[in-house]
């Protein structure tokens, strides 16, 4: 099963403040540890939500907000994708991550849908034969 | 230059209908067609997660649900495009009829500064990707 490690965004991240050395350094040796264990399957840092946008639905229309966002903890600044055996093992690899601001942080853990959590039907192959295509190129 | 397209969910919610799927796999279609989906994933409601909390004193777990998290991730996507602008396109084409989506740049590597401090984790973080995904260098 997979998990979606989320980290949230603090005045630091979402000011643009690189990592110091030694979260830099901690960091790398985490990731190398999640790397040879077959755990890591991808991640990203995100930059400010000063450079993004949100997108409005309702009904046929779409209206568009620049950022920044001003809820900071409920912002994303980064996330991994693992692959464990189960929700403890994501949450014991996430328990060893050094932690990312120095002081306070939040870190979610989420299981990714997979194709065996659907009943099988057409729309579900054509879905999840997409996400592999698209994961292969 | 990358996206992350974050699709927003409220409270504990369910699994998609068989026919939104549908829909949405007509969408991602179209998206793979054009060669600018590089990844896309749902979740799992959140009580099916964690929180952990870090301080000073130590890494702290919460299960979920979460009830303080008002804003909570449904899913997302991953876009290689040419701007904002065209994610911005691409977005306002998903088939929703109401909700919010995000849209945030992914930091690539040569968006860090480069100095000495800097320069083994960056080298590192661009040799793995190098290799392919990362997950492709370990098998």
């Amino acid at each position: 099963m997979r998990f979606m490690v989320i980290v949230h965004a603090t005045r630091d991240t979402e000011a643009g403040v690189m990592p110091g050395e030694e979260l830099l350094e901690a960091m790398g040796k985490y990731n190398a540890e999640l790397v040879k264990a077959g755990v890591m399957l991808d991640g990203a840092g995100l930059q400010p939500s000063s450079k993004g946008a949100r997108v409005h639905f309702s009904g046929d229309r779409t209206r568009v907000v620049d950022g920044p966002f001003t809820e900071t903890k409920e912002l994303i600044a980064g996330y991994s994708v693992l692959q464990c055996n189960s929700r403890e093992e994501a949450i014991e690899w996430v328990r060893r991550m050094p932690n990312p601001t120095g002081e306070e942080g939040i870190v979610e853990i989420r299981q990714l849908y997979e194709l065996d959590d659907f009943g099988p039907s057409e729309a579900i192959e054509t879905h999840f034969r997409g996400q592999d295509h698209a994961a292969a190129r | 230059m990358r996206f992350m397209v974050i699709v927003k969910a409220t409270g504990e919610y369910g699994s998609p209908s068989p026919e939104e799927l549908a829909e949405m796999g007509r969408y991602n279609e179209k998206l793979i067609e054009a060669g600018v989906m590089k990844g896309g994933e749902g979740l799992l409601p959140p009580s099916k997660g964690a929180l952990v909390r870090f301080s000073k004193a130590g890494p702290t777990v919460v299960d979920g649900p979460f009830s303080e998290t008002k804003e909570l991730i449904g899913g997302f996507w991953i876009l290689d495009v040419k701007s904002k602008e065209e994610c911005l396109e691409w977005v306002k084409q998903i088939p929703f009829g109401e909700g919010e989506v995000e849209v945030r740049q992914i930091a690539e590597v040569e968006d860090f500064t480069r100095d000495e401090v800097s320069a083994p984790a960056l080298d590192q973080e661009k040799a793995w990707r190098e290799r392919g995904d990362w997950d492709q260098q370990i098998g």
